[in-house]
């Protein structure tokens, strides 16, 4: 692999080309907030958390799945992404019905982090506090679709790291739903093994184990990482 | 009566008080009161949204519904959880969830004597209401302000040493706890023991010498006769955390007990009230009319054979002569007997802290969904509590019913307010300390109405009477 030059604020760094971005800002310790990006897997580039500002692009491209490029000149935190981010954040809760004091993940929870990390002290959009499903057909796990940021880190997980594609996604828009084999109860799927890794990939309190409850959670998403790095060594 | 010669008087809202209430007392035309009645207008729908979840998150949801009792909600649901899974908790789990209770209860007690109450037994009932609170308090009787303060710190401190946290607990789960006491944290709240021996026995010594000053008033103040509802031990002992109801009538008798609270529904009906948006309950072999019962502090002495530690049995024995063997009815005995509770608090805090056990990593059984019912109950500050959880065969809940004990004690407040309104208001002529004593009455139970907001003292007060065509009358204003 050949080396570049690109310039990170106003940094110069010297890389391999054919990397994101998001891999060489992580790789020389420069912060880009993620949500649907997830060691281990694909990137899809669905949550927008991760804009960078490009110059000589006009729009936000996301870090996580734009390849850098010789000389290519990226901002990571400027006022108009900070504002970006703030908005992508208050979206995301505004969508589903996020009750963090009584939720599962309280103080383990990616997304109630994010909130802390560009400073929500409010959300200035309508909620839309949809009517939404909470799945407890599996023996041993419940969907909760209330919080559910649709980031489909579940969904990758299950096909590219499990092999058992129970997880897909329906609808679009503000419907859009997690749905398990074909739009029918978890608890009725001939496709899932039961193996939780979906569990650990969910970076909320949406995909939960039954037998805790709060203060007891205890996801580990770098697991995903860990055991595709294995699987690649032959292991 | 004419009804259009009838006046109302509004005493809202209700100072010092968690939760907002509304009083009207309704006026002939001579100007003697008629009736009282005690608004309760919050609704949180608790039983409603918790429908379609799974029944493992009631212990997180329920304790939101209280500030002040969230551990009470805590372990009636745990219990009620335990019941589905068909598991019990582990022996030093039920040691850390007393701690717990304690912990709540002493914080609530404090709260609801020295900074709530004490200012009427201390300042006076008729002193100047901008200045009758815990900042007035504090003013003239620092000492008694700051030793109040530390007792619910104390009760505080128990909660976080266990859980991390001062309020709204998390830790409490189905099958035990979820956090190990520490040796460090145990002696940590072993030396506050003595402190908070010492601050009880002020806070009895305050009211008992209140009595003797006011006898009068304390021995006519809401009297009127009801049955109690409480939970008891084996052998009849005064009990918060885990134990079977017993409910006597007037006269001390004793019409069920050892009753396992999940039979609660053969014993307690409700009725909805236009009213209201609490739910009335009743003892049900009685009816409606005559099963006025009540339940909280004044009750569990009441129905209590004994208390289990030595000091506070001393204290138990003086209440119990007052009543000369039948039960003590004067709700003003509430302040009191909450107290003698938050004297064996302390000494049973003490007992658990000195059990070798209490430090016992083995904190948490684990269980399963089992059975589709579970009933829990707890004797939360205000009285006793139950959950009930209907569930469907994946644990999701179908049902839920939760009876509080501020609810189970709304008949007999509106009871007393209309004694007390019928002794101390005459007219539509407002005099601070009159209506002000209603308020008290109201405050005895120590209610929690939707218990978010505690309005100290000089809350704004407003009055209006109206009325039979709903016209005011005359409005006051109280800064
Ligand atoms: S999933 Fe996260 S953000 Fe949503 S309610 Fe739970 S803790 Fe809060
Ligand atoms: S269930 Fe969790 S992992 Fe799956 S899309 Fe929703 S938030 Fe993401
Ligand atoms: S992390 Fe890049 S779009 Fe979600």
């Amino acid at each position: 692999m050949q080396n570049i030059t690109i310039y990170i604020d106003d940094k110069k760094l010297e890389v391999e080309s054919g990397k994101t971005i998001l891999e060489v800002c992580r790789n020389n310790n420069i912060e880009i907030l993620t949500m649907c990006h997830l060691e281990g897997v694909l990137d899809v580039g669905a949550c927008r958390l991760c804009l960078v500002e490009i110059e000589g692009v006009n729009k936000l491209l996301s870090a996580c799945t734009t390849k850098v490029a010789a000389n290519m000149v990226i901002r990571t935190s400027t006022e108009r992404i900070k504002r970006y981010q703030r908005i992508t954040t208050e979206l995301l809760f505004a969508e589903r019905n996020h009750m963090c004091s009584v939720c599962v993940a309280n103080g383990k929870c990616e997304l109630q982090n994010l909130g802390y990390k560009v400073e929500m002290d409010s959300i200035r959009y309508p909620r839309l506090f949809p009517q939404c499903e909470v799945d407890t057909s599996h023996s041993w796990y419940v969907l909760d679709h209330n919080r559910c940021i649709m980031c489909t880190r579940c969904v990758r997980v299950c096909s590219e790291v499990e092999g058992a594609f129970n997880w897909s996604v329906k609808n679009r828009g503000y419907q859009v739903r997690i749905i398990s084999d074909f739009n029918t109860p978890w608890g009725e799927s001939t496709t899932c093994t039961s193996c939780g890794k979906c569990l650990h990939a969910c970076p909320t309190g949406a995909l939960w184990p039954k037998a805790i409850v709060q203060g007891q959670l205890d996801k580990k998403p770098e697991i995903i990482e860990e055991l595709m790095a294995k699987r690649k060594m032959g292991l | 009566m004419d009804s259009s010669n009838k006046k109302t008087i509004y005493i809202s809202p209700v100072t010092r008080i968690e939760g907002h209430a509304k009083i009207s007392i309704q006026l002939d035309e001579n100007g003697e009161v008629y009736d009282a009645l005690f608004h309760v207008n919050e609704f949180r729908g608790f039983e409603k949204f918790c429908q379609d979840r799974m029944y493992t998150e009631m212990p997180t949801i329920t304790p939101r519904i209280c500030g002040i009792c969230p551990t009470s909600h805590s372990l009636a649901s745990v219990k009620a959880c335990e019941m589905i899974q068909g598991i019990q908790p582990t022996y030093t789990a039920n040691l850390l969830r007393r701690l717990m209770h304690i912990s709540q209860n002493l914080s609530s007690h404090a709260l609801s004597f020295f900074h709530l109450s004490s200012p009427d037994f201390l300042l006076g009932y008729d002193s100047d209401p901008a200045k009758r609170n815990i900042l007035g308090i504090a003013q003239e009787f620092p000492d008694i302000a700051l030793r109040g303060i530390r007792l619910r710190k104390f009760g505080q401190e128990i909660s976080e040493r266990i859980t991390g946290k001062k309020i709204h607990i998390m830790g409490i789960v189905p099958g035990g706890m979820a956090f190990p006491l520490t040796e460090e944290n145990r002696k940590y709240l072993l030396e506050y023991i003595p402190e908070a021996i010492a601050t009880v026995q002020l806070g009895i010594n305050m009211i008992k010498s209140f009595h003797e000053k006011n006898k009068e008033m304390v021995e006519s103040f809401a009297t009127s006769p009801t049955l109690y509802l409480g939970t008891v031990g084996p052998d009849g002992g005064h009990e918060l955390y885990d134990g079977k109801l017993r409910f006597i009538n007037e006269e001390g008798i004793i019409l069920q007990d050892q009753i396992d609270p999940s039979r609660y529904l053969e014993f307690i009906a409700e009725r909805s009230v236009s009213w209201s948006y609490l739910k009335y309950p009743y003892y049900k072999p009685y009816g409606f009319e005559k099963g006025v019962y009540r339940v909280g502090p004044l009750a569990r002495l009441n129905v209590a054979t004994r208390m289990k530690t030595p000091l506070a049995q001393k204290e138990f024995e003086e209440f119990k002569k007052i009543g000369g063997g039948k039960p003590v009815h004067g709700t003003f005995y509430y302040h009191y007997t909450r107290l003698i509770e938050a004297l064996g608090d302390v000494e049973i805090a003490e007992q658990i802290l000195n059990d070798s056990e209490v430090t016992s990593s083995h904190i948490q059984h684990h269980g399963r969904w089992n059975y589709a019912e579970g009933i829990g109950s707890s004797e939360a500050p205000r009285g006793t509590l139950f959950h009930h959880y209907k569930t469907d065969e994946t644990g999701k809940l179908v049902n839920v019913n939760l009876l509080i004990a501020t609810g189970q004690n709304n008949p007999s407040m509106n009871r007393s307010v209309l004694e007390v309104a019928k002794q101390y208001v005459k007219g539509s002529n407002i005099e601070e300390g009159m209506l002000n004593r209603v308020e008290s009455t109201i405050r005895c139970y120590d209610p929690c109405l939707s218990c978010s907001t505690h309005a100290i003292g000089n809350m704004p007060m407003e009055i209006e009477i109206f009325d039979s065509k709903g016209k005011t009358v005359k409005r006051v204003v109280r800064n």
